[in-house]
């Protein structure tokens, strides 16, 4: 049924042979073929496409590679392969934690989930490392992951949190199962997706159960002198920083705080504090390994109810509908899941 | 002239802001950041400048710029920011960064 969703209008041909006429077509094919993959979501923008095909051809099973950007920056980024699946590890600290960060959210998603890297359809996971000069971000640009090494003062390097990596890499999850739109709620609700799922992993490694975790997000990431323990809080939306010179911690954990923007592409890094609050009170609540209950209902509304267009509202339901079906009307699963978007005040 | 400017967004979502008159600037800095804007041809950029599927996680930039009566806002999304926009926003970035503590 999922494929289905893919091929869409614009194609009758699946997006893995598009990608491989893509790859090894005449010119005039390779266009068409690039133009469809562009048209079904798959790509976003041509000139990407080219420098990030060859790398993240379908293999069918774990397969890492990590570059080294040499601090360089540019679209698509660039730079040199410096390990690649089964390779030992290297000198430079990033480019393992990177590559077993890449490792983790794989197997989280292929353990747990029966889902095969980004795309389902076993996807090379292609990760770049030393991305610009003091660059203060990680991003996920449609096809692979681009951290910096942060600034020294304010972030250290974006590789060292495994839930970082985590939510880079759901960022691709998302992008091809529920496509959610990069503004306001849904926005906000794909930025919370990367943060469940990241923190996900990182429990997960910990071996960490719900109620032992510490549900921040980017632990570390801020250099000793600020005054913050995380960029963002499941557990306490809110409370993650307050320095001096960065600010308070603007995540609101209920819908009586929701923030009305225009920056962040409507508050997609802000508002996202409500879903996750809802998805630590449902884990909780449910007990045990997050990962196992309440990862498995945000997992598959992800994959198979929310779509692009998806609100708060519709996440509500959509979980809700998923811990029926799995667990039964009524279950306590279900109740922990429809409480938790009560508590927020969604429902 | 008087420019205001912000970043937004990011993994860490931590915004960042700056407002800068040009009649406080030493008479050197005035020049570029006039030179600047001149390069950007700033007047005549969209007001957005965003791609229908933003990445994400990138920065968002807003800068609005007020000369002799005359005012533009414009947004725009890193991954899309025009080349000759850059030096601008590099040294805008520079303008709102922290100042640096001491140990």
């Amino acid at each position: 049924m999922r494929a289905g969703r893919f091929i869409g209008i614009h194609s009758i041909v699946p997006p893995y042979m598009l990608e491989e006429i893509a790859k090894r077509g005449e010119p005039h094919q390779q266009d068409w073929a690039l133009r469809n993959l562009t048209a079904a979501g798959f790509i976003r923008g041509q000139r990407f496409a080219l420098g990030v095909i060859p790398s993240a051809a379908p293999v069918g099973h774990k397969s890492r590679t990590v570059y080294d950007c040499k601090h360089k920056d540019g679209q698509p980024p660039t730079g040199t392969l410096v390990r690649k699946e089964g390779d030992p590890a290297k000198k430079d600290v990033a480019v393992n934690e990177a590559y077993d960060g890449a490792g983790a959210t794989y197997d989280l998603y292929y353990d747990i989930y029966q889902r095969n890297s980004i795309d389902d359809r076993g996807m090379s996971i292609v990760s770049y490392v030393h991305y610009d000069v003091n660059y203060d971000n990680a991003f996920w640009d449609g096809s692979e992951m681009v951290y910096g090494d942060g600034d020294g003062e304010i972030f250290a390097r974006f590789t060292k949190c495994i839930d970082v990596i985590g939510h880079e890499l759901t960022h691709g999850v998302t992008q091809y199962e529920a496509n959610l739109a990069y503004a306001n709620q849904p926005g906000a609700l794909n930025e919370s997706m990367s943060d469940v799922f990241g923190s996900l992993v990182k429990q997960r490694t910990l071996k960490q159960t719900a109620a032992k975790a510490d549900w921040l997000i980017g632990a570390g990431l801020l250099m000793p002198n600020i005054h913050g323990k995380a960029l963002r809080s499941m557990k306490a939306p809110g409370t993650a920083y307050d320095d001096p010179t960065l600010g308070k911690d603007p995540q609101p954990a209920t819908m009586k705080d929701y923030v009305q923007t225009t920056s962040d592409n409507g508050g997609v890094h802000i508002n996202s504090g409500i879903p996750n609050h809802a998805f630590y009170l449902a884990a909780v609540e449910i007990g045990g390994n997050a990962w196992t209950k309440a990862g498995k209902i945000w997992y598959i509304a992800l994959r198979d109810r929310l779509r692009s267009k998806s609100n708060f509202a519709g996440a509500a339901s959509a979980t809700i509908s998923v811990a029926k079906d799995l667990y039964g009307n009524g279950s306590k699963e279900m109740k922990a899941v429809q409480k938790a978007w009560r508590a927020v005040g969604v429902i | 002239m008087r420019i205001s400017f912000e970043r937004s967004g990011g993994f860490a979502g931590i915004t960042m802001k700056t407002a800068i008159d040009e009649k406080d600037l030493a008479p050197d800095e005035a020049q570029k950041l006039r030179q600047m804007v001149e390069g950007a041809d700033f007047f005549s950029l969209s007001k957005r400048i965003v791609p229908r599927s933003p990445q994400p996680d990138r920065f968002q930039y807003d800068l609005k710029l007020e000369v002799s009566g005359r005012e533009h806002t414009v947004t725009v999304s890193e991954e899309v920011l025009p080349e000759k926009l850059k030096p601008l926003i590099k040294w805008l970035l520079e303008k709102s960064r922290p100042p640096k503590k001491g140990k």
